[in-house]
């Protein structure tokens, strides 16, 4: 029976922000009026038709840094979010499907590593390994594998023991076959929801740590030490340096937690 | 049940041990080098001696980490956390006046939280479909995720700059009053025992814009919980025989809220730990002075004492956390001891 297909509003929001984000994360500096690194001459000036976000306190064109911006925020969170899935999505796999001492090891591993205070220990990794996009994605990327380890391996088990496995393995194919071709097929659902889901809170972390000075270095275009740069003038009405780039990663950040609560619920159908 | 405590407090304590020790080890390892900090530019080899010295890095690694444990003098074991190597007071003392504004804050977001997730979250789920239904939807999904230290300046921006009804986001009292003595370092609590009410309202009043920030996040989540349990259990078989027995609306809601509760909790033990490290954005934002603003400055002071530490307290605090949470669980559904 034919049934009229609608899509889902949410999913259509996120997606095309997602898009956007990725979009820019490419091209934004390209299509930045200005160098976002370049003082333009006038400092602190709010919003005119020739700087449309104003300047911040440095004469930095504000809206040609958040256009520039997705290349390091939604470039970091969106490499380590894809890390984390594939790497924590292999991890789950195999604690799930072959049960042995190495899982349980690896499960404690990942229990102690969810228990960190997430916060602190970015900033004492990053801080530690050297404050630059590469570690950013190192370190966003080992705390974000262990939620990957847990809901695949939580899949994996329930899936391990339906029919269809039976029917494989009596079909001759090999344990790892079947693991990775139909189990691991059947039980990637979870990790997708939790991959857009991660990047918004790969974004948030990015852009917090820098706001605490413990992210990228200034005058980097990010949105976090815009943020930070703007706040201590916020109170002197100087608010376009700090509202502007809080509503980027406001709108981007959403976008992906739409995208992953619309699979998610597309997915239970 | 004492056995159950028991175990879940060993266990604990062992994981916050390692979880102390691994920290331990990954600040050692990684290449940073605090000594660097603290004898400046262009030291003499002496000079880098003695700072390494005086620091205990040119001990052995196992040998640093005896020491730090407790085995020569004071350590762990017999409740020290060392010394700062920024400020040189005892890191616990210092974890001692930082800690409580932390917990202030948050248990006050969560009791704000709270009482504004519960009520309307138990109202949507008796209407699904409804509008105020889809607008928790949105809210919720919407507060799940947000950069807290960019709405609490939007908060600052409006309620202190463009509407003045909100003190000045710097710290927990007013420049000029003077503080009450610390007894126990939580400022509503000392000011109340001072019998100094103008400091305890000024500390309430600096309180407001800083929950309103962590509690406008927070409500996403909780409201999202409370509706998904509440409504599953308004579907359930005992509520319908309630309802069939001609039980009261008002009996009816209490026995739902009581089922309802567990999954509520679990969230909020899962929050609250979250929010310890957290915090941290907030903290900074008003310039509270908490934990996590201590923890910024350790880390990028490279202040290894005080990273170990704080991230030691935190974990034990977490745990105990975990533990009441769950001996609820266990006073509300006993079934869970069972397992």
């Amino acid at each position: 029976m034919m049934r009229k297909r609608k899509i889902d509003p949410l999913l259509l929001i996120g997606l095309i922000i997602i898009a956007g984000s990725l979009f820019l994360a490419i091209f934004g500096s390209s299509l930045a009026p200005y160098d976002p690194q370049e003082p333009v001459g006038d400092f602190s000036m709010p919003p005119s038709a020739d700087h449309w976000f104003g300047t911040d306190g440095s004469g930095l064109d504000v809206f040609s840094r958040v256009l520039a911006a997705p290349r390091v925020d939604v470039a970091i969170a969106v490499t380590a979010a894809i890390v984390s899935a594939v790497l924590g999505t292999g991890v789950g796999l195999y604690a799930g499907y072959f049960t042995g001492r190495i899982s349980e090891i690896v499960m404690r591993i990942s229990d102690i590593l969810q228990s960190f205070p997430v916060f602190i220990l970015a900033m004492v990794l990053v801080t530690l390994t050297g404050r630059n996009v590469v570690n950013l994605i190192f370190v966003l990327a080992f705390l974000y594998t262990p939620i990957f380890v847990r809901l695949t391996r939580s899949e994996v088990v329930t899936q391990r023991t339906r029919t269809y496995v039976e029917a494989a393995r009596a079909t001759g194919n090999s344990e790892f076959q079947i693991a990775t071709r139909h189990v691991l097929r059947n039980s990637l659902a979870p990790s997708l929801v939790q991959l857009s889901v991660t990047v918004g809170f790969g974004i948030l972390l990015t852009s917090g740590l820098s706001f605490v000075g413990a992210g990228v270095r200034p005058p980097t275009p990010e949105w976090g030490i815009m943020i930070a740069s703007g706040a201590p003038n916020i109170i002197l009405n100087e608010w376009w340096t700090s509202i502007f780039p809080g509503i980027a990663i406001s709108i981007t950040v959403f976008g992906y937690a739409a995208a992953g609560n619309a699979i998610e619920r597309w997915a239970r159908k | 049940m004492r056995r159950y405590v028991l175990r879940r407090l060993a266990v604990g304590v062992l994981q916050a041990l390692g979880i102390t020790i691994a920290v331990f080890f990954v600040i050692r390892a990684l290449p940073a080098d605090p000594v660097s900090r603290i004898v400046g530019m262009n030291p003499t080899e002496d000079s880098i001696r003695q700072a390494r010295h005086a620091l205990g890095l040119d001990m052995s690694l196992f040998q640093q980490l005896l020491t730090f444990l407790g085995f020569h003098g004071n350590g762990v074991f017999t409740g020290s956390l060392g010394t700062s190597w920024v400020s040189g007071s005892t890191v616990l003392s210092e974890i001692a006046i930082t800690l409580p504004t932390t917990i202030q804050l948050i248990i006050t977001s969560f009791i704000v939280a709270l009482l504004v997730a519960i009520p309307i979250g138990m109202a949507t789920a008796r209407r699904p479909g409804g509008k105020l239904d889809k607008g928790v939807f949105g809210y919720g999904l919407f507060a799940g995720a947000q950069p807290e230290f960019w709405w609490g300046l939007i908060f600052i921006f409006v309620f202190y700059f463009k509407m003045g009804i909100a003190p000045a986001p710097l710290g927990m009292l007013d420049p000029m009053l003077t503080a009450p003595d610390a007894v126990t370092n939580f400022v509503l609590i000392d000011s109340l025992i001072a019998g100094d009410f103008t400091a305890f309202k000024s500390a309430l009043g600096h309180l407001v814009l800083p929950v309103l920030t962590l509690s406008f996040l927070l409500v996403g989540p909780l409201l999202k919980m409370t509706q998904q349990s509440m409504s599953r259990v308004l579907s359930s078989e005992f509520i319908l025989y309630q309802q069939a027995s001609g039980l009261e609306k008002k009996s009816i809601g209490r026995s739902t809220l009581r089922s309802a509760l567990a999954p509520i909790i679990t969230l909020t033990g899962i929050l609250f730990g979250f929010m310890l490290s957290g915090a941290v954005l907030v903290e900074s934002v008003f310039s509270l002075n908490g934990l996590g603003q201590y923890a910024v400055a350790a880390v990028l002071n490279l202040d290894f004492p005080a990273v170990q530490g704080v991230i030691l307290v935190i974990s034990v605090i977490s745990l105990f956390v975990y533990l009441g949470l769950d001996l609820l669980l266990a006073k509300i559904d006993p079934r869970i001891l069972v397992k």
